[in-house]
């Protein structure tokens, strides 16, 4: 244990030291920032203003329609945040249909609008019974094909107030009666907890994500620089290979834990500076749990583990950066598959494919993480997934090792696969 | 009381045999020469005294017990590709390595200074590895085999890429730590190395061993039949009747005479002859080289044709060239 805790302390002191590592631990949280601050600002800058046309032989209809749409909406809930819409009120009295298709249409291309209505008067007015006209709306694209939703509400408000006009009801009764309900949240902020809890957990599970990837490379990157610079011959002079690949392990991983840890206290400190400066605000804050984020460092740890040995049998199979480069697929697929489920299980962490997969071993402690801090997996599954993933780390490191053994012996071309076999089977 | 005791040791990598049946003693105090060309099994067979690789049959034993890897605190390994950490501080390094060996930070880091100081190179203490020479990295991994003062020490092909005076001084080193008990071992493909300093000393060829034993022991075996003869005239004398085999140099001759029962008798009769045809300078009578002997061996061992021409040369080719026409 002494010569591992030697090793590990070597790599752990020697790569602190860098330049590189001092770099990554400034960089990696400002350019990560600087992406969340730029996708917040293009998102709060979009969208805010919708621009429609309304043509319509029916001009009291339009003027409305107008009317509606164009209030200020502040009485609405914050939580459906609506853009501003801004409205043309086209007559069709005095133009031919075509010729006003014609340029609402040359408006839709040019970017004008971002979409027009079409009211087609009811076609037998004179039948019993309120006839409706029909409305064809068309956006620019099916990006703002929201605002159908939004123009459907006002128009039936439009119609409603018409309808009770007609009954000879005061406008200022009729408004009394269409005032929209609101069902005031009683738990306001818990889904606003939910949300930035998504993104905070995302936020780690990139994290995660990247720290395995940069520093399982590492792991394979340094067995390899010891196999080109030969030191390991003189360190297998007296220790085992297993204590070299263990004591590896752990410096490296040691050194990822602690670019983590100073990213996340960096971030807590942050955001108890942001919440104290706007009590109650809506600034990004860490919305975490203690359990939240010792949970992440379990998973963390387990994640490393693993992808780390594996990490480690690429290296001692290979004697180059470039062979690394064509074998780093058996490090990358399976955390690619946690990649592509990220949406899916962000959205329904309890769902059957969420549960099987965070069982497969390659997948359980990313995977597991998200369903521990976003959803309600029993105590049976976290306490599986667990031990699944120390089961398949330790029957991973066992493999390693021998390989690692003969491996680092080995120069020249790369190993085949019942080359491979063979060398699990040497002691 | 001896330090490493190989008993037919084999090793046999996939399909190529790099060591067949070798057993060799190495007491305290020797310098032992492990002699062979190249790729013929000595670094595998100093990979297995030191457990790197472990033997597929026979045993090793190290200091009198069978071999286990508590036993490498007492051993020092110089490996033929030399390996450090390139980044690393040579202070930094040499301690780290002395700890690996079970030292104390503080004994490490005064020895590695002593040491430096000895082999002179005291100014690379505070500089990175990667921007020394190579000879004083070949320093640095020299100290750092010896720091934890071994007993035994094992140096696989020691001096390859080192200039003459360094060579000298890490031999001097080496027969100084010698002359205090320690065992120490180096291999070499140069027989010439061998000679001037090793007492003891076993050849290997293709995993097999041909020769071992005390040199003194080796050379008394072979006669003394060569001859070397520098001389300026008339070369007739060359026709002498007992001569075998005839090397010319510029001006000079190397001659083997042939085996016989009166070969001082021999030898004296071509030194009169000599004197009689040409004007001689120098006329010395000598052993075999170990060179010599050494392809003597392997011709014996190897029953080939044409073996007379048989170089070292001949020997580093895997598929030996002389020895399959």
């Amino acid at each position: 244990m002494h010569n591992v805790w030697l090793i590990a302390r070597r790599e752990y002191v020697e790569r602190i030291r860098t330049r590189g590592f001092l770099i990554t631990t400034v960089m990696i949280p400002l350019i990560m920032g600087g992406f969340i601050f730029v996708s917040a600002f293009i998102n709060s800058n979009s969208e805010s203003i919708a621009h429609i046309a309304v043509v319509s032989s029916d001009t009291q209809l339009a003027l409305d329609l107008q009317t509606e749409l164009q209030q200020p909406q502040e009485s609405r809930p914050r939580s459906v945040r609506q853009p501003r819409i801004t409205v043309d009120a086209i007559n069709l009295g005095t133009q031919s249909a075509q010729a006003t298709r014609a340029l609402v249409d040359r408006e839709l291309d040019s970017g004008d609008i971002d979409g027009y209505l079409w009211i087609t008067p009811p076609v037998a007015p004179a039948k019993a019974g309120p006839t409706r006209p029909t409305f064809t709306f068309t956006p620019r694209s099916s990006e703002q094909d929201y605002l159908r939703s939004t123009l459907a509400a006002a128009l039936s408000t439009v119609l409603m107030r018409q309808q009770l006009a007609h009954r000879g009801i005061v406008a200022s009764d009729a408004d009394s009666l269409l005032q929209p309900v609101d069902v005031l949240a009683a738990h306001a902020p818990r889904r606003q907890d939910r949300e930035s809890a998504v993104v905070s957990v995302a936020i780690l599970f990139f994290l995660m994500y990247f720290v395995i990837m940069l520093y399982g490379m590492n792991v394979a990157r340094s067995i390899i620089e010891e196999k080109t610079s030969r030191i390991f011959e003189v360190m297998l002079a007296t220790i085992r290979p297993e204590e070299m690949m263990a004591g590896k392990i752990l410096g490296v991983g040691s050194v990822g834990l602690t670019q983590v840890g100073i990213w996340l206290t960096a971030a807590l400190l942050l955001s108890a500076g942001s919440v104290a400066a706007h009590p109650g605000g809506q600034g990004v804050h860490i919305a975490l749990t203690a359990a939240q984020i010792a949970y992440f460092f379990v998973y963390f740890i387990l994640a490393y583990a693993f992808y780390s040995s594996i990490a480690a049998a690429l290296g001692a199979m290979t004697n180059s950066e470039q062979e690394l480069q064509q074998l780093n697929m058996f490090l990358v697929l399976p955390l690619v598959v946690c990649f592509a489920t990220l949406m899916s299980i962000l959205n329904y962490p309890d769902s059957a494919m969420a549960r099987v997969l965070a069982l497969v071993p390659p997948f359980t402690p990313l995977l597991m993480y998200l369903r521990v801090s976003l959803g309600h997996p029993t105590h049976a599954e976290i306490i599986a997934s667990i031990l699944l993933t120390s089961a398949s780390i330790y029957a991973i490191v066992w493999v390693t090792s021998r390989i690692y053994r003969v491996g680092v012996l080995m120069y020249g071309k790369r190993p085949t696969l019942p080359e491979l076999l063979r060398w699990l089977k040497y002691s | 009381m001896s330090i490493v005791q190989l008993h037919h040791i084999r090793k046999v990598y996939d399909t190529k045999v790099a060591v067949e049946d070798l057993s060799f003693t190495i007491e305290p105090g020797t310098m032992f020469g492990l002699l062979g060309p190249n790729g013929s099994g000595k670094t595998s067979s100093i990979r297995m005294m030191i457990g790197i690789t472990l033997p597929d049959s026979g045993s090793v034993s190290l200091f009198d017990r069978p071999f286990t890897r508590s036993a490498l605190s007492r051993v020092g390994y110089l490996p033929e590709e030399r390996g450090l950490y390139k980044k690393m501080n040579v202070l930094d390094q040499l301690v780290f390595l002395g700890q690996l060996h079970g030292l104390s930070a503080s004994v490490a880091s005064r020895r590695a200074t002593l040491w430096c100081e000895r082999l002179d190179i005291v100014e690379a203490i505070p500089k990175k590895t990667e921007d020394l020479s190579k000879g004083m990295q070949q320093k640095i991994q020299f100290i750092a085999a010896l720091l934890h003062d071994p007993d035994l020490i094992l140096m696989d092909e020691p001096f390859s890429g080192l200039d003459p005076v360094n060579s000298f001084l890490l031999m001097s080193t080496l027969v100084d730590l010698c002359s205090i008990g320690k065992a120490v071992l180096f291999s070499t493909h140069r027989m010439d190395q061998v000679e001037k300093f090793c007492n003891s000393i076993a050849l290997i060829h293709r995993g097999h061993l041909v020769l071992s034993g005390s040199m003194r022991e080796i050379k008394s075996i072979y006669p003394r039949n060569h001859v070397l003869i520098h001389f300026e005239g008339d070369d007739s004398f060359l026709n002498h009747p007992s001569i075998e085999h005839i090397t010319r140099y510029n001006g000079n001759v190397e001659i083997k005479l042939r085996p016989s029962a009166t070969l001082a008798d021999d030898t004296q009769s071509l030194l009169t002859q000599a004197v009689a045809h040409a004007r001689v300078t120098r006329f010395e009578v000598m052993e075999p080289t170990l060179e010599e002997i050494f392809i003597e061996k392997v011709q014996q061992t190897l029953p080939g044709k044409n073996g007379r021409n048989l170089s070292m040369a001949q020997l580093d080719r895997p598929n030996g060239g002389a020895l399959d026409a």
